[in-house]
């Protein structure tokens, strides 16, 4: 291997390690807000849309002893990907989905998701998710599958909830599962 | 002469039969279609799952456009998509009702880049198969024959497998072998004790578990198990052109590679029966030029190649360059894949694994081996492999919040899939032509690939599935689903056999060294040279014909004789 490729392997790791030095999750955290609150919310969601969005995303996967979605950036990284990667269809599929929880959310307790304390708003999603599953409603499927990605897929997801090394460097083809501890990333 | 050999194409053939010229002392020349390619530098190997571009995701817009044929290939994300061609750019046609799905990439390296990297060998077993059975042509060579030079790559490529002592997959020169995990050794063992003619093996693969000396001089280092071979590997721990025949090749000091040269035809000059030069489109600048040299190899792929000998046409050839035959474009074959079955395993819940192996297991042919067994001929062989579900499973399972992480941190039940590869008997009606009608933007005429699969291949694939189901059902699996339907001929990347190797100059194009029956100095080494498909995946046959008839030509260059 080229000393390039030890170089890059090293700045990427003195990169982690100054974040992780200077304080951890909050720090990305922190990082991770900053950066997406320059950008505007964009076509693809109107300032109400991304809120809910955000609450949504927070209610599916909340933080716990590990950070959770908005820790994550998820709801960001579900406005890039419909302006990067979904068609038109998917921007439609998404925005029905949260149209479809806002309705609930009025229907069941006569308020806006956003006005809702948590555990009604567990209630809402609980009503949704199992409802879209059951008639394998291919929009809801692609929502929630956005927002595992998002978190999951994400730097904080990967490594701090599941475990995930960009360099394995080797192969132990059979071991307890207490020994490697939490499922792999990828 | 400008050189002494010309080689059109750098995949897998052209790789080899360039490295053993070379090394021969012979002044060559590749000449690629695609761009040029940089090894390590222009590889996306070292993102993160959160630095790939949308986390791995083509844009649906653009996947839609632009690559509705080559994204179906499992390989296919937005880390690899630099490795395959813009369908919209590189049309092709086929009856409306027969689909064949041409998969490629144009860049140096060709698909040595992308490829499945599963190497086997053939055995007498697949080289006996046609006169046997009675179809297509007799091969004209046999494993003794191909036996030195499977040697001979799998030495310098680096192959790791492990030693089985089956007539029907004969053993190599094997890296240490990696392990099975523990759902495949529970079974592997049912199955073996089911039924005794079954062998599973760890799949065999071109990946350095112990890299040589000899690799490391190449710059090559061991596998990190990191299993984003798609992308192309900075550790050049799996074997490419670029990874390893190129730089032998470029080592010698004989080497000259030429890139972006698309190869318009062979000029074929009669009263010497040779080829006497080789005609390029510049694919930037649309400029017309030629090479001559005094041997030329075809290593372009199957379709490729068949192409340009069928734009090679001539008076004394007016149907293709050396197809005095008719077989030139006829023959094509693949690997019937869409076939096998998957399932659950309740057990082994406190068990996993660590790390991300790049291969899976084998299950060579075992019908039609010992004896005939079943309506039909040939066989099929399994890869497969098996492993928990993580994190992705829960976009389809019911539940959310606190519950939906506790879950997730867990990986899920253990699964096993067995992917059927089932033999393609040569059939002459399925066929490559020009399409005269329509032109590329280079002015050359369309491909036109007319393919379909026949009653022994659905009998094959009946056969195979229902086999994959009952060894998992025996292996206490739950769950089982079929893998079908059964994906259109071309999706396995096997394509071949459309200039084949024969006996007869009346039945074939080319003899016992891949060179063509009619023209002396031309040589075509890479899937088109296939008299039949056997079960196993070819690119380590493609690699040993390669050495074979490079080392052959050498030897008729220093005699005089071509």
């Amino acid at each position: 291997m080229s000393t390039g490729e030890h170089g890059k392997l090293n700045r990427r790791a003195l990169l982690l390690g100054a974040v992780f030095l200077a304080g951890g999750a909050a720090a990305l955290t922190r990082f991770a807000r900053q950066s997406s609150a320059s950008a505007d919310s964009g076509p693809v969601f109107s300032p109400d849309q991304f809120a809910l969005l955000e609450q949504v995303a927070d209610t599916m996967i909340p933080a716990s002893d590990t950070p959770g979605a908005l820790d994550a950036g998820v709801p960001e990284f579900l406005r890039e990907m419909l302006a990067n990667w979904g068609s038109r269809e998917s921007h439609a599929q998404v925005l029905a989905v949260l149209d479809g929880i806002e309705k609930q959310a009025w229907s069941r307790f006569g308020a806006a998701f956003l006005a809702l304390p948590g555990e009604r708003r567990l209630e809402v999603m609980r009503n949704v998710d199992a409802d879209a599953l059951a008639r394998q409603d291919p929009g809801y499927g692609k929502f929630k599958w956005l927002l595992l990605v998002g978190y999951y897929q994400s730097e904080v997801g990967a490594t701090q909830e599941l475990r995930y090394e960009l360099v394995p460097g080797a192969w132990r083809a059979c071991l307890p599962l207490a020994e490697v501890g939490r499922a792999s990333a990828v | 002469m400008d050189f002494d050999a010309i080689v059109v194409g750098s995949g897998i053939s052209g790789g080899w039969v360039a490295k053993e010229l070379c090394e021969r002392g012979l002044k060559t020349l590749i000449i690629e279609r695609g761009r040029h390619v940089e090894h390590k530098a222009d590889y996306q190997d070292f993102a993160t799952p959160w630095e790939v571009p949308n986390r791995g995701c083509v844009p649906e817009d653009e996947r839609a456009r632009d690559y509705a044929i080559q994204s179906t290939c499992h390989a296919f994300n937005s880390a690899s998509k630099q490795w395959w061609v813009r369908d919209s750019e590189h049309p092709y046609s086929t009856p409306a009702d027969r689909p064949f799905s041409w998969i490629r990439g144009y860049h140096l390296g060709g698909r040595s880049i992308t490829w499945g990297r599963q190497t086997y060998r053939m055995s007498d077993h697949d080289f006996g198969a046609n006169q046997r059975d009675g179809h297509g042509v007799d091969w004209p060579i046999r494993y003794a024959d191909l036996s030195p030079w499977y040697d001979r790559v799998e030495r310098f490529a680096g192959v790791s497998g492990s030693t089985e002592g089956l007539e029907q997959l004969p053993d190599g020169q094997f890296l240490p072998p990696l392990d099975l995990n523990c759902l495949e050794r529970a079974f592997k063992q049912q199955t073996e004790i089911d039924h005794p003619t079954r062998r599973v093996t760890i799949g065999r693969c071109a990946h350095l578990t112990e890299p040589t000396p000899e690799h490391i001089a190449l710059g090559r280092g061991p596998c990190q198990l990191r299993s984003v071979c798609e992308r192309g590997c900075g550790y050049g721990a799996y074997f490419s052109s670029l990874s390893a025949t190129l730089p032998a090749a470029k080592k010698t000091g004989n080497l000259t590679i030429v890139t972006d040269a698309i190869v318009e035809r062979l000029d074929y000059d009669h009263a010497k029966r040779r080829v006497s030069a080789v005609r390029v489109i510049d694919a930037k600048t649309g400029e017309h030029r030629s090479y001559q040299a005094r041997v030329v190899f075809l290593c372009a792929s199957t379709i490729g190649t068949t192409q340009i000998l069928l734009q090679s046409r001539s008076e004394y050839f007016p149907n293709g360059l050396a197809n005095r035959s008719d077989a030139l474009g006829r023959h094509l074959m693949d690997h019937v894949v869409g076939i096998g079955a998957r399932g659950t395993h309740p057990g082994f819940l406190d068990r996993y694994y660590y790390g991300r192996r790049p291969t899976g297991i084998y299950l060579p042919r075992y019908v039609n081996v010992a004896q005939q067994d079943g309506d039909f001929v040939r066989g099929f062989a399994f890869q497969g492999y098996s492993w928990r579900s993580s994190w992705w499973r829960g976009a389809g399972e019911v539940g959310l919040g606190l519950e939906l992480k506790q879950r997730l941190r867990n990986p899920g039940k253990w699964e096993l899939l067995l992917v059927g590869f089932a033999e393609m008997l040569p059939r002459a009606d399925n066929r490559v032509s020009l399409d005269e009608k329509r032109k590329d933007r280079w002015g050359l005429p369309l491909v036109h690939i007319d393919c379909t699969h026949g009653e022994n291949e659905r009998r094959l694939v009946e056969r195979a599935n229902r086999d994959a189901a009952a060894m998992l059902a025996a292996a206490g699996f739950e769950n089982i689903e079929s893998n079908g339907p059964m994906k259109p001929p071309g999706h396995c990347v096997h394509e071949m056999g459309t200039a084949r190797m024969g006996r007869d100059p009346a039945t074939s194009v080319l003899n016992r060294y891949n060179q063509a029956h009619d023209v002396g100095n031309l040589f075509v080494t890479d899937g088109s040279c296939m008299t039949s498909s056997g079960t196993a995946n070819p690119s380590l046959t493609y690699m040993a014909l390669s050495a074979r008839a490079a080392n052959h030509a050498a030897d008729l260059l220093e005699s005089g004789e071509i």
